[in-house]
């Protein structure tokens, strides 16, 4: 399996009243061909930020990308005219977002929705993309699609719209699609079928997926590989398997444990991380986890640990005291 | 008062609204949000009402707070029909009964700092007249939802989403109420924070012997806080009985197809894990189906299910679900 994205070292600031924020800080990860790939975090934590940086979507004045490279088939995607960034959005990578209803147009026909990517990015006639269109709604498990396609977004139920976001998505014949809390929006019942068709369609066509998520949850059963993200950086990187089962970045561990889980005895408290996350402004020298972590030692305060390999297979944890985290682990295991 | 008498309890409730047929048209029609729900709630119990968007379970709570006005049914509270009472003689109940928000942002006033909005019902409902004493019962009232002092010059904008959840807690707590409605108050937070609030809300239930109503859509968080749970579906309870035995052998296929879709976080396990996914989409209350109103979805729905509406009957002792299936 090759490479399809590349992000190195990626950079994108914002200026806001309290500061600068780095909202991606020196962020790198990849995503191979057909892979789904899960970026994790909390609000704040710099997660949609990259993906909006990937596609040129990081609105100036207050927002830019100060450094990094993004690879994307080879070709530096932040070195691109805006006209060759343009073939590329929506074409070969295309985005769904959190809330459907504010990314589609409230007064174009879900037909006419569609069809427009189409006649741009792929030069057919209207009645070609309208074929195609009707396809698509096909593909993505919205029937009667001829009346569907004459129909308007406020007519169509959360589930149905989201469906329709990745009929967009897929009009091109992407070989990326990013997204943002894809399922965040919707019921719990709606949420494992979008996500059932998102993993089957990304089976079926070979499509790669980023799945930016909150929560670990959803990305457990459709996840090949999952990097959590913590104030702008990554701090944990492995495959699905090797992470949950053996987390090793304090954060990690806390995430997993802070939530109650339906396989598990019910527990008389939970665990939760204590604290707030930071405020990116004032971030110091040191780990931006530390002031929350259970094993912080001298060193957290002073100086912030790299990204580092633990064990094999790609598994990397920035922290000082990733090696001793199993022992701890162990520990409280057995003390509770 | 009896001691054991229920401190809540709702009769055959009915809400139904009236939609379109107005200045722009539209069909005119009845939402049916809650359609004949009746549920009780002992002193210090946690009763957790879950079901996905659309099912009545928030306009539920409103009826009992008397923010809706019920079309028909009795909600009981602490003996005494809260149908039947004017605004004058609900005024007094009200301090009885909070409300938690999911977004504290929106029913926080972005105008008033903390203090204030702390201070307020204290004023309003006479509580603490004194300003001077007000101040110090709002220092306890922060201190309690495990925040400091200083918090009380902050507008709710200076806050974390986790601290502004504190303030909403803080606030229904001010005026000592009896029950709290808890309305999807984790779902708007982080991950790490949802923990936090869920201990905070367990340990206030311990320290002042509070009386939760937890609606929420996520099943894991209701397992964890109630003693019972409820599952709403367009507008109608499906399945009703204590925590242990709704989750250890649920009853009703909608309560066995929401709890399959929860997501576990282990790759391993949910490799191996069959997944039931719901067909469809929840229908419309304007126009409910015909006899079972889940039957549409339902994976086991048989010729019946179609004609005839299941009555909420107990199947195992203590255990209601509506399923003629069951």
């Amino acid at each position: 399996m090759g490479v399809l994205l590349e992000v190195e070292n990626l950079t994108t600031e914002f200026v806001t009243r309290g500061g600068v924020v780095r909202a991606a800080d020196g962020v790198s990860w990849d995503v191979g061909e057909g892979e789904t790939v899960a970026l994790v975090g909390e609000s704040g934590c710099g997660k949609s930020v990259s993906a909006l940086s990937i596609m040129r979507l990081v609105a100036p004045p207050a927002g830019r990308i100060v450094g990094g490279r993004v690879l994307f088939k080879g070709r530096d995607l932040l070195a691109l005219s805006d006209e060759a960034m343009r073939q590329i959005r929506g074409r070969e990578i295309a985005m769904i977002f959190q809330e459907p209803m504010t990314s589609l147009n409230p007064v174009l026909s879900i037909g006419r929705q569609l069809t427009e990517g189409l006649e741009i990015h792929l030069g057919i006639t209207p009645g070609e993309a309208r074929q195609r269109a009707g396809e698509l709604l096909a593909m993505v498990g919205i029937s009667d699609s001829e009346r569907r396609l004459g129909q308007y977004p406020h007519q169509f139920s959360g589930g149905m719209r989201q469906r329709m976001m990745i009929a967009m998505a897929l009009a091109c014949n992407p070989s990326l699609i990013l997204a943002d809390e894809p399922t965040t929006a919707l019921d719990v019942t709606i949420q494992a079928q979008i996500l059932e068709l998102m993993k089957d369609l990304s089976r079926r066509l070979g499509v790669a997926m980023l799945i930016i998520t909150h929560n670990l949850g959803v990305v457990a059963r459709y996840a090949d590989r999952v990097n959590v993200m913590y104030a702008g950086r990554i701090v944990e990187r492995g495959t699905a398997r090797e992470l949950y089962a053996n987390p090793r970045h304090p954060y990690t561990l806390g995430l997993l444990r802070s939530v109650p889980r339906l396989d598990e005895p019910r527990r008389a408290r939970l665990d939760p991380i204590e604290g707030q996350p930071p405020d990116l402004t004032r971030l110091g020298a040191g780990c931006a986890f530390a002031p929350r972590c259970a094993f912080q030692v001298e060193r957290c305060a002073v100086e912030r640990p790299r990204l580092v390999p633990i064990g094999g297979g790609g598994h990397v944890s920035a922290c000082w005291e990733a090696a001793n985290l199993d022992r701890a682990v162990a520990r409280s295991g057995a003390a509770t | 008062m009896n001691d054991d008498a229920p401190l809540l309890e709702v009769r055959n409730l009915v809400k139904h609204f009236h939609v379109g047929g107005g200045l722009f048209g539209g069909r005119a029609g009845v939402v049916r949000a809650v359609d004949d729900v009746s549920f009780s709630i002992r002193r210090g119990e946690t009763l957790g009402l879950v079901g996905e968007s659309g099912c009545g379970k928030t306009t539920t709570g409103r009826c009992i707070l008397q923010l809706e006005r019920p079309t028909s049914g009795q909600i009981v509270f602490e003996g005494r029909d809260l149908t039947t009472l004017g605004e004058d003689e609900l005024r007094p109940v009200r301090r009885k009964m909070q409300v938690i928000f999911q977004d504290p942002y929106s029913s926080l006033n972005p105008r008033m700092t903390v203090g204030q909005i702390i201070a307020e019902p204290l004023a309003v409902h006479g509580i603490v007249p004194d300003p001077a004493q007000r101040a110090g019962r709002v220092r306890e009232l922060l201190g309690h939802v495990g925040l400091l002092s200083q918090h009380a010059r902050r507008y709710p904008h200076q806050l974390s989403g986790g601290q502004r959840q504190r303030v909403g807690i803080a606030r229904a707590l001010a005026v000592e109420p009896k029950l709290i409605i808890c309305d999807e108050p984790v779902s708007a937070l982080d991950v790490s924070i949802q923990a936090q609030i869920i201990n905070l809300l367990e340990d206030l239930q311990a320290q002042f012997g509070l009386t939760y109503l937890f609606v929420a859509h996520d099943l894991s968080v209701v397992r964890h806080i109630s003693d019972r749970v409820a599952v709403m579906y367009l507008g109608k309870i499906v399945e009703i009985t204590d925590r242990k035995s709704l989750y250890d052998a649920p009853l009703h296929p909608y309560t066995k197809a929401l709890l399959s879709a929860v997501p576990i976080p282990d790759p391993a396990l949910e490799a191996q894990r069959e997944r039931v996914v719901l067909g469809g989409e929840v229908p419309s209350a304007l126009n409910p189906p015909t006899g079972c109103v889940f039957h549409p979805r339902c994976p086991i729905a048989v010729d019946r299910c179609r004609g005839e509406v299941p009555e909420l009957r107990e199947i195992r002792p203590g255990h209601r679900a509506a399923c003629i299936l069951a």
